[in-house]
């Protein structure tokens, strides 16, 4: 048998599919985070750098250009961290205050990397870009107010290793996860598949085991034994169909086979006419118990026509009419107790076929004068059908054994028949959900079938 | 009459061809479903022979074909398949009567016949007679001679199903299912109860008798001895 893999297992797959979307969803909401704090930041930037240019061109035209270099060399001195750096230059281009490089000077909005000299308490000085703002003045001048973005920069660095290290954690987690729980799940597999291999070799008694790990898969074997015992059943049928055919066949073959070799050498066209009539109606029988054989195979298969709604009390009235005459022929009373407007749900040929089946078994196998009663009445119970006589009965012990099939009583061994009969019977009512019932008569043999009623319709 | 015989097995098809023709009929015959359908559906014939299990097109599909190209020639399926819905199938598939293998070929002939005579329209009749024995179909009554004779519901049965086959084979077969009903062989001699009491009421007391028995295949009712 094929074995799986943890790695190869539905689990293991499953958690690779969880990890691989939320580390898709991870970058996705990164990606917003970031465009969004992108975003703030800039704006935050630029209405920093619009309110300082403000005021510090508020005084421009009172004061001029005097005032602004002071307001530069104040904010430059301050002991407050300064957040913004400067840059002023004449109309020549010439620096008048401010320490950013002459690379800032630009009208509008800019950008220029460089070195602060400032460096702030404990920090190296490294090369930092700084969002930059120019305005030209009346006289033709440019004053430049620059400020970093690094703080926006920092948390966007801190944000992204954040989401991509949480990303491996929980992906490298939910792998361990599936693995494991991928590992678990097979060694119950592996129990299941044991069982399917030992089932396979031939052990139809082995069943499998509770997988466990949650109701609905212990419900699932469960139903898999379920269709196993069904399965066991059918294939006990259709052994019991085999044996039967090969043992019980042989005689009438024996038979057949013996009147055949009595026929050679026959001198007269009399005997070969007789022996070939004997024949042939010792290969009829063969045919009605090969017939009824198989009948029962289907019907213990659970083969059967449609249901329907069967009149019975009419079925049982026509029965009745039918084998009154082969009862006065046989020397024996047939009467008949059958209640009205009595219905059952089942397959009407199987129920014609198992009624005259017990009709016959009691014509069949007792003595002239014995009287039979035919009856059908509805109670609490359900609907029953009662077939009795008071011929000599079976033995108590022999009640569940003549309903085997080519089981016969010695007394009956003279009658005609292969004791398929009552195995017949049998089968159809376990088909309909009837159960059968043999009693003893006192004397005689008393057959109680009870069937449900059918739901008035 | 002419028929058609599908059936694939060679033992098989001589030993029916042979029944049917010594009982006086021309058989075409065929081993294939698609020359049953051709050949049907281009000729005229009074009855339909097919075994179930041929190749190519088995033969219920081929009646199915047939039924579909509105061929209403009676049809008769040969089958080893007996299961309890086969027959079933097989009947509404368009089959007019279905024999389960093996059966006696004097079976299969009284069936052919049976069928092949079958009256277009039953409704249109009324009255069955056979010499001087009639049954009248809407009052339920029998006499012969004029002299009326009381019948119970299932010799009425009886007799009807007999007379409407005169002067043709019934086999027991043919009885237990068109008469009670039964697909099945029951152990008593049902049939042989009521034939005795049927015989004793129609031919007793008169010169001649109607109803005669053949022997090994059934019995047969007609007017003149056999």
């Amino acid at each position: 048998m094929k074995k799986t893999s943890s790695f190869n297992s539905a689990a293991f797959r499953f958690a690779l599919l969880i990890a691989g979307l939320f580390a898709v969803g991870s970058i996705v909401l990164l990606t917003i985070v970031e465009h969004s704090l992108r975003a703030y930041a800039a704006e935050a930037t630029a209405v920093g750098l619009r309110s300082e240019l403000a005021v510090l061109t508020e005084d421009w035209p009172d004061g001029g250009k005097q005032e602004v270099i002071d307001s530069i060399r104040r904010r430059q001195r301050s002991a407050f961290e300064q957040p913004f750096h400067y840059l002023l230059l004449d109309a020549d281009s010439k620096r008048l205050a401010g320490d950013l490089p002459v690379t800032a000077a630009r009208p509008g909005w800019g950008r220029v990397t460089f070195v602060d000299d400032r460096p702030q308490l404990g920090e190296p000085s490294d090369a930092e870009t700084f969002q930059t703002l120019g305005t030209r003045l009346s006289d033709g001048s440019l004053l430049v107010v620059a400020t970093d973005t690094f703080d926006v920069q920092s948390v966007r660095h801190r944000l992204v290793a954040f989401t991509i290290g949480s990303s491996i954690a929980l992906t490298i987690l939910a792998l361990i996860g599936g693995y494991l729980i991928g590992l678990m799940f097979l060694r119950r597999l592996d129990r299941v598949n044991g069982a399917v291999a030992r089932i396979m070799s031939g052990d139809m008694t082995e069943r499998l085991p509770a997988i466990g790990m949650s109701a609905e898969f212990d419900h699932l074997s469960t139903n898999l034994n379920a269709m196993l015992d069904r399965i066991a059943a059918l294939m006990e049928g259709l052994r019991q169909v085999s044996t039967d055919i090969a043992h019980d066949l042989r005689t009438p073959l024996t038979r057949l086979q013996q009147r055949l070799e009595a026929m050679r050498g026959s001198e007269s066209e009399a005997a070969y006419e007789t022996g070939i009539s004997d024949a042939l109606t010792q290969i009829g029988e063969i045919h009605v118990i090969f017939r009824a054989l198989l009948r029962i195979g289907q019907i213990e298969g659970g083969e059967r026509g449609s249901l329907v709604r069967i009149d019975l009390s009419e079925l049982m009235r026509r029965l009745e009419e039918a084998y009154q005459p082969v009862a006065e022929d046989a020397g024996k009373t047939l009467r008949a107790a059958i209640d009205d407007g009595i219905a059952v749900v089942g397959d009407a040929e199987l129920i014609a076929q198992l009624l005259t089946n017990l009709i016959d078994n009691a014509l069949v196998h007792t003595p002239p004068g014995t009287n039979i009663t035919f009856a059908l009445h509805e109670g609490a119970a359900g609907v029953v059908v009662m077939v009795s006589d008071n011929g000599p009965g079976v033995p108590a012990d022999q009640h569940g054994k003549i309903l085997r099939r080519f089981y016969r009583l010695d007394q009956s061994r003279h009658t005609p028949g292969a004791g398929l009969g009552l195995a017949l019977v049998a089968s159809i009512a376990a088909l309909h959900g009837a159960e059968l019932l043999l009693e003893d008569n006192e004397p005689g043999l008393r057959i109680h079938l009870r069937f449900a009623a059918a739901a008035c319709s | 009459m002419k028929l058609l015989l599908l059936e694939d097995d060679d033992a098989t098809r001589s030993h029916i061809e042979k029944a049917l023709t010594s009982a006086g009929h021309v058989v075409d015959v065929c081993l294939t479903g698609p020359d049953a359908v051709f050949l049907a559906s281009s000729n005229e014939y009074s009855v339909i022979i097919l075994d179930r299990m041929v190749p190519e097109l088995d033969g219920l599909s081929a009646l199915k074909q047939l039924r579909a190209q509105g061929v209403s020639t009676p049809a008769i399926l040969l089958t080893g398949m007996d299961g309890i819905r086969d027959r079933v199938e097989g009947l509404e598939g368009g089959a007019d009567d279905y024999l389960v293998k093996p059966f006696a070929t004097t079976e299969l002939v009284a069936r052919v016949a049976a069928l092949a005579r079958r009256p277009p329209s039953v409704d249109a009749i009324t009255m069955l007679r056979v010499g001087d024995l009639e049954l009248d179909l809407l009052k339920r009554t029998v006499s012969r001679a004029g002299r009326r004779i009381e019948l119970q519901a299932q010799e009425m049965k009886l007799l009807e199903y007999l007379m409407r086959h005169k002067g043709e084979v019934v086999t027991r077969t043919m009885m237990l299912e068109n008469v009670w009903s039964f697909h099945f062989d029951p152990q008593t001699n049902l049939i042989e109860s009521h034939m005795s009491r049927l015989r004793a009421k129609i031919d007793r007391g008169f010169d001649a008798d109607l109803i005669h028995t053949i022997r090994g295949s059934g019995y047969r009712i007609e007017a003149s001895p056999p």
